[in-house]
């Protein structure tokens, strides 16, 4: 048996699909979180379940509602799973309607009553089971209440449901009529025909000009907003059946957009809560875990060796787990209590019910720069990972908004460049890390609106419309789904030390402790890193104002994945070390001795805001869906960044020589 | 009158739906904006633009831009 689970944006849907499942994907408190489709099999039957991304109706909006529409036209499934948040029972109704017209097995799912109770609202289930002939289950997804019912009402169902009559019978009586020459879909596609959907077809029907035309007479309005409207009216002329309120007052989440979105609090408030984030994950906890690195990787690294060498093993197997991967690997785990900090921030801050808010009211901001408000949404989320942030487009109506969004997703300083941030500013500026690490995050806004504003004009030419976005009431953030939701991005980094990470220690392990001639133990000016280093180190010389094949070979390597910048720095300082004193990475007489704090900030600037790693490379190329508009993309960033180091340490070194 | 011309707070019933776009037209009486609807602006945000209109029992943002394409009359 095969279950879809349709729903609006927001609805829980996913809630719903991970209590079934007992699988953990990702929910947030934002319209569009689902954007494609997620398959499980239901705990202890042999069901399975496929989640589609929320839609509001069947006439798609935006591409991932295409998806939804898309599959419950052309594929096979026994039963619709409707998922409906009783808050808004009309509009989730209005969807009910149009999944009825398609004449399969329905099983409505009524989630969020308690919400709805505390209101003082309440929603009879018998009587509206009775009105759309189906089954109609209570549930509370979030409290996994209801679902044992729900499950036994999939599996009693079999292929017997007859559409109900929703529309007034002139209306219905044209269905039946053009159905009669209608292969598949009969009803939806009727419907289609009869609102002139020119968007979904051409209609070539024998008969339906005619009956367009007779309703047209009817009715003197456009047939889309008559079925619209009588979709409506079917729900609300019931709805004193089904629908009993006690009470009608002013919500919670009223009470607190009325500080939330005050017109002189909205903004200081925003900008509280981002720089709070960042103080809590760079500023507190960041000092604490670079001070870890070399404690920690010293320690390991010096019992191992001591213990290799006891047994008399090989220098370069000695060299090789020490130097190569516990430096390496090492390096990037350390960074893990940080990480932590920052993914519980953003997990509360998308389940809270914020980040629509702050759409909401950056929404004229955002226009002026040829944005919409929903862009804040893949930047936030972006700050833990692009790839998820460039992904989160998709709720984007309007193409080009859309386009530009996701080309500027990748400047926003994600999880994994967080470990270059710290490493640099906690060695360099100490006590004022978290005010250079910030004004790294300015800098990354600056150069997302100034981008945005010359791709408006050179690129991307036209004015912006659309913009529909769903306010949803605020929520506790469940401990639970936060915590899940951590442990997957923090488990994901672990992952990806001890696999892409771990290979490239040893491969820049190998490149830099070998000569050409593979002579093992050679000075590490004479390894082969080096000397491909030496080359592309003319071209970085501006960036930095020094030629240094090291910090360039580790620049590249941030392609891998951003936080191999930091790892590559600790193999290649590792091995070049000769004398041990304090930081070992940044050692005075070491390979990155040189660096200042001024060629710190733009090798910063450099590494954060060029190119980012292949696997948002690879998420852009998705999206754009054109290897083209990719290429020009990441050549764009690359260039911005490279000017903007050069800039930095030109006009930098400039102004030194007169102070 | 068009939804733009509403006070905050002030109920006014959707008379006439002006949206040229036609995919924006039928999002919008997908989302329940149809003649007849009662609607109240609930939420302006702090720069001015986009409002926040309630209908149907939930809330809808929008662009002034959209919303000045819907004529309205105060109830």
């Amino acid at each position: 048996m095969k279950v879809c689970l349709v729903g609006n944006q927001n609805s829980g849907k996913t809630s719903l699909f991970n209590v079934l499942t007992g699988m953990n994907q990702k929910v947030g408190n934002w319209p569009g979180v689902t954007i494609d489709r997620k398959e499980g099999i239901i705990k202890s039957t042999d069901i399975q379940i496929i989640d589609l991304p929320g839609v509001y109706s069947l006439n798609p909006f935006t591409s991932e509602e295409k998806i939804t529409r898309d599959f419950l036209l052309n594929e096979e499934y026994d039963v619709i799973l409707n998922i409906i948040d009783s808050t808004s029972i009309e509009r989730s109704l209005y969807l009910t309607t149009q999944l009825l017209d398609l004449n399969k097995n329905v099983v409505v799912a009524l989630n969020m009553c308690d919400l709805l109770a505390k209101k003082g609202f309440h929603v009879h289930e018998d009587m509206l089971s009775k009105l759309l002939k189906v089954p109609v289950i209570k549930i509370s997804a979030l409290k996994n209440e209801g679902i044992d019912d729900l499950i036994n009402a999939i599996k009693n169902q079999n292929n017997s449901y007859k559409s109900i009559k929703i529309f007034e019978s002139d209306i219905e009586n044209s269905i039946d009529k053009l159905s009669e020459n209608i292969e598949s879909n009969k009803r939806y596609n009727a419907l289609k025909i009869i609102e002139d959907d020119t968007l979904y077809l051409k209609s070539e029907h024998p008969e339906a000009k005619e009956i367009i035309d007779n309703l047209y007479s009817r009715y003197q309005k456009r047939m889309d907003e008559v079925i619209a409207d009588q979709r409506y009216n079917f729900i609300v002329k019931n709805k004193d059946k089904y629908f009993h309120a006690d009470k009608d007052e002013e919500t919670t989440s009223d009470k607190i957009d009325k500080v939330i979105l005050n017109k002189y609090l909205a903004i200081p408030i925003f900008i509280l809560i981002m720089a709070l984030v960042y103080f809590l994950s760079v500023g507190l906890v960041g000092s604490f875990t670079v001070d870890g690195i070399d404690y920690l990787i010293n320690l390991l690294k010096d019992s191992v060796e001591n213990g290799l060498n006891s047994i008399n093993a090989f220098p370069w197997l000695t060299s090789l787990i020490c130097d190569g991967i516990i430096t390496g690997v090492g390096a990037v785990l350390n960074f893990v209590p940080q990480l932590i900090i920052l993914f519980i921030c953003i997990s509360v801050l998308e389940t809270v019910g914020y980040m629509a808010r702050i759409s909401f009211f950056l929404d004229k901001v955002f226009r002026k720069f040829g944005l919409s408000g929903k862009s804040i949404i893949p930047f936030i989320v972006g700050s833990g990972c692009s790839v998820p942030g460039i992904m989160t487009t998709r709720t984007i109506e309007n193409e080009k908004e859309k386009k530009t969004t996701i080309m500027l997703t990748p400047f926003i300083p994600c999880s994994a460049k967080l470990p270059i941030i710290t490493l640099f500013t906690t060695f360099f500026f100490g006590s004022l890390a978290w005010l250079v690490s910030l004004s790294l995050y300015f800098l990354a806004i600056v150069i997302i609106l100034l981008s945005a504003i010359l791709l408006k004009k050179f690129y991307m030419k036209g004015e912006s419309e659309n913009y529909i976005l769903e306010l949803p009431e605020y929520k506790t953030p469940s401990f639970k789904y936060v915590s899940r939701d951590v442990i997957e991005k923090v488990w994901s980094f672990i992952k990806r030390a001890g696999s892409v990470i771990f290979i490239c220690s040893i491969l820049v392990w190998f490149l830099s402790s070998f000569s050409w001639t593979f002579t093992y133990g050679v000075p590490i000016e004479q390894s082969i890193l080096a000397s491909i280093g030496n080359i592309l180190a003319y071209p970085f010389y501006p960036v930095i104002g020094e030629l240094s094949w090291a910090s360039t070979v580790s620049a590249l390597l941030g392609l891998v994945a951003k936080e191999q910048v930091v790892s590559s720095m600790s193999v290649i300082a590792g091995l070049a070390e000769t004398v041990e004193d304090g930081s070992l990475i940044f050692a005075q007489n070491g390979i990155f001795g040189f660096f200042t704090p001024l060629s710190a900030y733009s090798y910063m600037v450099f590494v954060l805001f060029s190119a980012p790693c292949i696997g948002a490379i690879g998420a852009m190329r998705r999206e754009f869906k054109s290897l083209k508009t990719t290429f020009k993309a990441v050549a764009y960033q690359t260039l911005l960044a490279y000017i903007l180091a050069s800039l930095i340490t030109g006009v930098g070194s400039l102004i030194m020589l007169f102070i | 009158m068009v939804i733009t011309d509403l006070k905050l707070k002030q109920k006014a019933v959707i008379s006439k739906i002006n949206v040229k776009d036609q995919l924006l037209r039928r999002r919008m009486l997908d989302m329940g904006i149809t003649t007849g609807t009662v609607v109240m602006v609930v939420k302006i945000a702090p720069l001015g633009d986009p409002l926040d209109i309630s209908l149907r029992g939930y809330q809808l943002c929008l662009r002034k831009s959209e919303l000045e394409q819907i004529e309205c009359e105060v109830i």
